[in-house]
């Protein structure tokens, strides 16, 4: 019946993979996709233009709601695109401060990613094992900052409050286990025959075609270029840490999961670093009671644990607000190569890629 | 003739003129304050402030000085004490952590050989906070991406970012489109900016930087920009038959559907009810259920 025609189907917005909202709308031949186009939704809540019309502090748990995966890291990134905006200089420990929690962020968040991921392939364990250490990760939030996931860890010019009394044997008791939590991991999956035949060539984006597309993050060092913000444009403390930039050659699905395990292995490594050397003194700077901005723009990006978070502000001469207030959204840019990577492949490796993106809808559509 | 108490009607302003209609009357407090000034840095306009601050400061000196020797002179002819000679009064002494950057000359190498290569189509070159600006003239700015990419010794690989900026104040122009350029190879970053009136349609990045096609659909669809060259100018955030542009500054903040009282101040619930009957106005069955 379906002899020579060519068929456009839906994936998504039903589909567990598409994350809610994602349309992915599919031309095929057989089984095969000749054509793909992503259709992001409408779920935009218009957080720039709320921001623009409130304070420069009040824009922070707006920044938490975008990819309420990663808030630490986008407070962090909203955090010093004001202090830029403003000429403020951050004391040491808050930086120390910043950086470890920034790190845990990225342990929750590549777990969140390996569980969900796993399981659009089929592999549900690993999802389960995931959120058992996720969980642990959430209560050092908690305990820090007293919420879990919208966490308004950091404020303009350092932090709220210092760590809390016991802080220290919380997260030392997360980093004993850790590693043999990963290698629990990657024994359910590195050698599995199954994930590999899933992953191994599927979904290939090479280096030029990523640059050319904006792709940053886990994405791009898996197809072999090593950028990591936080060692080419370093912030917070990360020009004092010592880590490794893990890359891979093959920029295939299989490549950036290795990635991401790795890079979990090198932020608990962060983190037991910023727990040695954490220096002491003050956790705010001094400032104003109302801060009015000059005229100034500024674009300040960040590794979060998705690519190049960055957040561009325009500040008006005595104004309490940010004149504009953009972000260019790691997951807007990088679903952007999804029709390269799933055109010429299989539904099911189309599944494969929007796993391998590791997109958040609510930071796409902001 | 009116009645004695006949409520006052609060004044509207007049709807801007935008691509939407929008009806101020049947929501007065959906009005918008619109902008006044036009925040672009530049080092010319800093310049300029910065001298016609000094003259002011300067001349509301000189009439101080002017008005003692008046007022000095008065006191003699009238033999009494002279008045307190003026002093001129110092900057107050800020310990806080803060410093505001201001824009710099340019001394960047990338900057310096930009001008070069781009001769007269460059409108600006100035630093700010660390981070390199290049104005340049809205027909050229393909030319200009071209050379930031292809150039041996600039070669910007990825567009990171691309957006835009509504100015409603400003006179010779209406938006700025800002394209911030990052080099993986030499680790530097690099903002292009044009500066587009209404209507203008720009050339489209995408032929340069693929990255480009979402951004400037975004932007088309926020600010209502278009771009010319681009393979699919279409709405992207927005459903195609929304009205108007949201990130305008004359787009109201308090949207369609939105309810038009704030909540936080109402501790005993009394505008929660009013909303309650309105909607009941409106067709919403949003009353309490009776139990008849």
């Amino acid at each position: 019946m379906f002899k020579n025609e060519e068929m456009e189907i839906n994936l998504g917005p039903q589909h567990p993979s598409t994350h809610g909202v994602l349309r992915v709308k599919l031309r095929l031949d057989g089984e095969t996709i000749t054509h793909c186009q992503p259709i992001i939704g409408y779920l935009h809540r218009g957080v720039e233009k709320i921001c623009e019309n409130q304070s420069f502090f009040q824009g922070q748990v707006w920044t938490d709601r975008m990819d309420y995966c990663s808030a630490v890291a986008n407070n962090l990134g909203w955090a010093e695109a004001n202090e830029k905006l403003f000429g403020i200089t951050v004391p040491r420990r808050a930086q120390y401060i910043r950086t470890l929690l920034n790190e845990f962020n990225r342990i929750a968040s590549h777990l969140i990613w390996l569980g969900t991921h796993a399981m659009d392939i089929g592999a549900l364990t690993v999802f389960l094992y995931a959120f058992r250490e996720r969980e642990d990760v959430l209560d050092i939030n908690e305990a820090f900052c007293g919420s879990r996931l919208t966490t308004t860890a950091f404020r303009i010019g350092g932090l709220r409050e210092d760590l809390p009394p016991g802080f220290d044997k919380m997260v030392n008791k997360f980093l004993a286990k850790f590693s043999s939590c990963l290698e629990e991991y990657e024994n359910l999956l590195t050698e599995n025959r199954i994930w590999k035949k899933r992953t191994i060539g599927v979904a290939k984006l090479n280096a030029e075609d990523a640059i050319a597309l904006g792709v940053t993050g886990p994405m791009l060092r898996a197809a072999g270029v090593a950028y990591d913000i936080r060692k080419a444009f370093p912030y917070a403390a990360y020009a004092e840490m010592d880590f490794e930039v893990p890359t891979r050659t093959e920029a295939d699905t299989y490549a950036r999961y290795l990635v991401r395990m790795a890079e979990m292995r090198q932020s608990a490594r962060i983190i037991q670093q910023c727990m040695d050397g954490m220096p002491e003194g003050p956790v705010m700077a001094k400032l104003p009671k109302i801060m009015r901005s000059e005229v100034n723009e500024v674009y300040h990006a960040t590794e979060s644990p998705k690519g190049e978070i960055g957040y561009y502000l325009v500040g008006e001469k005595g104004s309490l607000n940010p004149y504009r207030f953009h972000v260019r959204a790691p997951g807007f840019i990088n679903l952007q190569s999804l029709p390269k990577m799933a055109e010429g492949g299989l539904i099911a490796d189309c599944v494969a890629a929007i796993g391998s993106l590791d997109i958040v809808l609510g930071e796409i559509d902001r | 003739m009116s009645e004695p108490n006949a409520p006052q009607v609060p004044e509207v302003p007049e709807a801007p003129a935008g691509p939407y209609i929008y009806d101020y009357k049947a929501a007065p407090n959906r009005q918008i304050a619109m902008p006044k000034t036009v925040p672009l840095p530049s080092r010319r306009t800093y310049l300029a402030e910065q001298k016609a601050a000094a003259e002011a400061d300067e001349a509301k000196w000189q009439k101080t000085l002017a008005d003692y020797e008046t007022a000095k002179a008065k006191a003699e002819a009238e033999g009494k004490d002279a008045p307190k000679a003026p002093v001129r009064p110092v900057p107050r002494k800020d310990d806080n952590d803060l410093k505001t950057p201001f824009p710099e000359d340019a001394k960047d190498a990338d900057l310096l050989k930009l001008q070069v290569l781009l001769g007269d189509k460059v409108e600006e070159v100035f630093e700010q906070a660390g981070e390199l600006v290049c104005q340049v003239k809205k027909e050229a700015i393909l030319e200009a991406l071209a050379l930031c990419r292809d150039e041996a010794a600039l070669k910007y690989e990825m567009l990171a970012d691309q957006t835009g900026t509504h100015y409603p104040a400003a006179k010779d122009f209406a938006f700025s489109v800002v394209y911030h350029l990052t080099s993986i190879s030499r680790r530097r970053r690099l903002r292009l900016r044009i500066l587009v009136p209404e209507g203008f349609v720009p050339e489209s990045a995408c032929p340069l930087y693929p990255s480009a096609n979402w951004m400037e659909r975004e932007i088309y669809d926020m600010l209502g920009i278009r771009f010319a060259n681009h393979p699919d100018m279409t709405r992207i955030l927005c459903p195609e038959d929304w009205e108007g542009y949201a990130l305008r500054k004359d787009y109201p903040t308090v949207g369609w559907g939105q309810r038009d009282i704030s909540f936080r101040e109402d501790r005993g619930g009394m505008l929660e009810r009013i909303a309650l009957q309105k909607a009941g106005q409106l067709g919403i069955n949003l009353k309490q259920p009776k139990a008849d």
